[in-house]
């Protein structure tokens, strides 16, 4: 089993499903996405797991979702249910970076794509 | 007269004297009647006290002689029968020694791997006096159990191998499993159904690794795989629920901030999944089964509590029998039909690995089930192991980030990249991890190439986008000061055009540091010179840094605060 234990590598023994406690959550998570920007309310405590606490002290700034997960090195949907519990107990804020209704008209999309290609 | 005179002065002396003492006093007798008689009755009576005493003499001397006969046969036979007691006795040493000693000697050098035939011809009567058939016939005896403990020995042995052999083919297939399975949760972690399905898969998995397991430690192997570095409790204990059906219910505490060393990790989960298995199996479904790790003298004691049916003390001897048993090696072929493995494999592991386990009534009211690791399997070094790619465990709530901590071994990163989701992956904004945190956290540095090009784009600003306005190119140094590590929601404001003349000020103040960008004024400042930002906090939005600039048409300011010629240029 020695190449089979080496393939498997420098994993950590537990699996995502147990990060997530088990919780699929999709009301909670289908407010999030990946440019959903979240930053933290309340202090990370003793109690917490470490991913939930990670969290807390990444977002003292606000990040992407997408950010967070490449981060923790968590796939994106564990990190939404993970966002989905902090949501729950007001632990940290979620916005959603561009509301649809604001989403800019034509002539600033062209602004944007000319500063894209000065970049 | 014959009769005395024989034997005279010898330990017979006496019975021949009763022999002599009929003769004489017939012949005295017979004098008296002769010189009694007339003389004329004198002869015949002469003649016939003659014949009598002769007939007396000749019967008592036949008897005298009889009587030293049957004297010798009788001595004969108390010393043959004294030599066959003898004898018994001596066999009957030798035979119990065969059966007390030399047997179970025989039998501990038979499953010490020595040959049969050494065995058997090692075996010497201690008595030679017993026999050469005797210890012949004792040989043959010897060998007929030996061989047939032998052959018994060799189907237990070959059976066991097929058993670990089969665990270990099945381990194989849930070990590659697992790995791809994790691959493929990183692939899909962007469609949450696809997501929570191949979780599900992988929590399947996890239960067949652990039976895998288990029957390959009854078949007295190693469990799994092994762990090459010290691995976090926490991480241990987790990885411990991740392999039982219910680990919703578990509830992890706090633990103390150590780590397993290597060789144990692999053990210790596979203990405590089979403890927690025990512990959610036996307790209602509704409860919450409560596990916890403290420090104690002897090492660090693994608590699982559940508020099942408490344990009678009956029940509780049972367990602990059975733990005992265990622990002194399990015949797989004693587990019966329907075998509750989870003990037998605790125990077998403890005496392998020297975990004290001992079973509790629990307050909740179930049982408490207490591990005691050996303080030789802790270790308090900084595991290189992380939980998840996040440096911390447990117990270390809010640390300040400082990276002044000399940061000696970086965590060894898992090559991600190819099944990261694919916005990160794509562009040119993937973060670079030039180094990492003292917690393992990855800290991006701006690289150098960008910054050379952008300084390059900085000239060509000068001539084009002076339409921009001095407050919007202002809002832009802002967000270009804030893109290292200020709040992205300062950039959002930016983005709604509310960059007035407190905007920039609002935005790069403290270059993000406390990331609410609460009017901390000052000059525009690089994130990495300013004393009061800590200088690991994360960066964020690079990406969303970069939007901001193109939104307002400035975005050629974006990168340029690393570069003095274009703060120079403003």
């Amino acid at each position: 089993m020695s190449t089979a234990g080496r393939d498997w590598g420098e994993d950590a023994p537990e699996r995502f499903y147990v990060i997530t406690r088990g919780h699929t959550q999709p009301a909670g998570r289908a407010a999030l996405d990946l440019v959903t920007l979240i930053v933290s309310r309340a202090e990370p405590t003793p109690s917490m797991p470490p991913e939930h606490a990670a969290i807390l002290r990444l977002c003292g700034s606000p990040l992407s979702v997408a950010e967070i997960s490449a981060y923790l090195r968590l796939p994106v949907s564990a990190v939404t249910v993970l966002l989905a519990d902090l949501v729950a107990e007001e632990r940290v804020e979620a916005r959603a970076s561009v509301p649809p209704a604001l989403l800019p008209d034509r002539a600033l999309l062209e602004a944007v794509m000319h500063g894209l290609q000065r970049l | 007269m014959l009769g005395a005179g024989s034997s005279p002065g010898r330990r017979r002396s006496a019975p021949v004297l009763v022999w002599l003492l009929p003769t004489v006093v017939t012949a005295a007798v017979a004098a008296v009647a002769v010189t009694a008689a007339t003389p004329d009755s004198r002869l015949p009576v002469a003649v016939c006290a003659a014949v009598g005493t002769l007939a007396v003499v000749l019967v008592a001397a036949e008897a005298a002689r009889r009587g030293r006969a049957t004297e010798e046969l009788r001595a004969r036979a108390v010393q043959r029968e004294g030599e066959l007691i003898r004898r018994l006795t001596r066999q009957e040493t030798e035979y119990i020694r065969l059966a007390k000693s030399v047997l179970p000697a025989a039998m501990a050098r038979l499953t010490h791997g020595e040959g049969l035939e050494d065995v058997v011809n090692a075996y010497t009567l201690q008595d030679v006096t017993v026999g050469a058939e005797f210890r012949s016939a004792q040989q043959t005896l010897l060998r007929a159990v030996l061989e047939t403990v032998e052959n018994e020995e060799a189907l237990r042995e070959s059976s066991r191998r097929s058993f670990v052999n089969i665990a270990r083919r099945v381990q194989a297939i849930v070990h590659r499993q697992a790995a791809e399975l994790r691959v493929m949760e990183h692939r899909h972690g962007n469609d949450p159904a696809v997501f929570d399905d191949l979780l599900l898969v992988d929590h399947g998995n996890a239960l067949i690794g652990r039976l895998a397991d288990s029957i390959a430690v009854l078949g007295g192997a190693r469990p799994g795989r092994q762990w090459n570095r010290a691995v976090p409790l926490y991480s241990v204990l987790r990885g411990g629920m991740s392999r039982i059906l219910d680990f919703q219910r578990v509830e992890l505490h706090p633990v103390s901030d150590v780590a397993v060393i290597g060789p144990a990790v692999e053990p210790l989960i596979h203990a405590v999944a089979e403890l927690l298995d025990n512990a959610t199996r036996y307790s209602p479904p509704h409860t919450s089964v409560h596990l916890t790790a403290v420090e104690v003298q002897t090492g660090i004691a693994i608590e699982i509590e559940d508020g099942g049916l408490s344990l009678s003390e009956e029940g509780r001897a049972r367990a602990e029998r059975m733990l005992l048993e265990a622990q002194a090696g399990i015949d797989l072929n004693e587990l019966g039909e329907t075998p509750r493995l989870g003990l037998a494999v605790v125990g077998r592991l403890s005496r392998a690995y020297g975990f004290q386990v001992s079973l509790r009534p629990s307050a909740y009211g179930g049982v408490r089930a207490v591990l005691v690791v050996p303080q030789e399997l802790i270790t308090t070094a900084p595991a290189t192991g992380r939980a998840h790619g996040i440096g911390v465990t447990g117990s270390s709530g809010p640390e300040p980030v400082d990276d002044r901590r000399p940061h000696t071994s970086p965590p060894p990163r898992r090559p991600l990249s190819g099944s990261l989701p694919g916005p990160l992956s794509g562009g040119e904004d993937v973060p670079v991890v030039t180094e990492r945190t003292a917690t393992g956290l990855p800290r991006r540095r701006r690289h150098a190439a960008p910054t050379a090009r952008i300084g390059v784009a900085q000239t060509t600003r000068t001539t084009t986008s002076r339409s921009g306005g001095t407050t919007g190119r202002a809002a832009a140094r802002g967000g270009a000061a804030g893109s290292n590590s200020a709040s992205a929601a300062n950039g959002a404001s930016a983005v709604n055009g509310s960059a007035g003349p407190g905007g920039p000020s609002a935005a790069n103040g403290p270059a993000g540091s406390n990331g609410r960008g609460d009017g901390f004024g000052g000059p525009p400042d690089r994130p990495g010179a300013d004393p009061s930002a800590p200088a690991g906090a994360v960066q964020p939005g690079l990406w969303l840094a970069a939007f901001t600039e193109g939104v307002n048409g400035t975005a050629t300011t974006d990168h340029d605060n690393g570069d003095p010629t274009g703060r120079d240029e403003r």
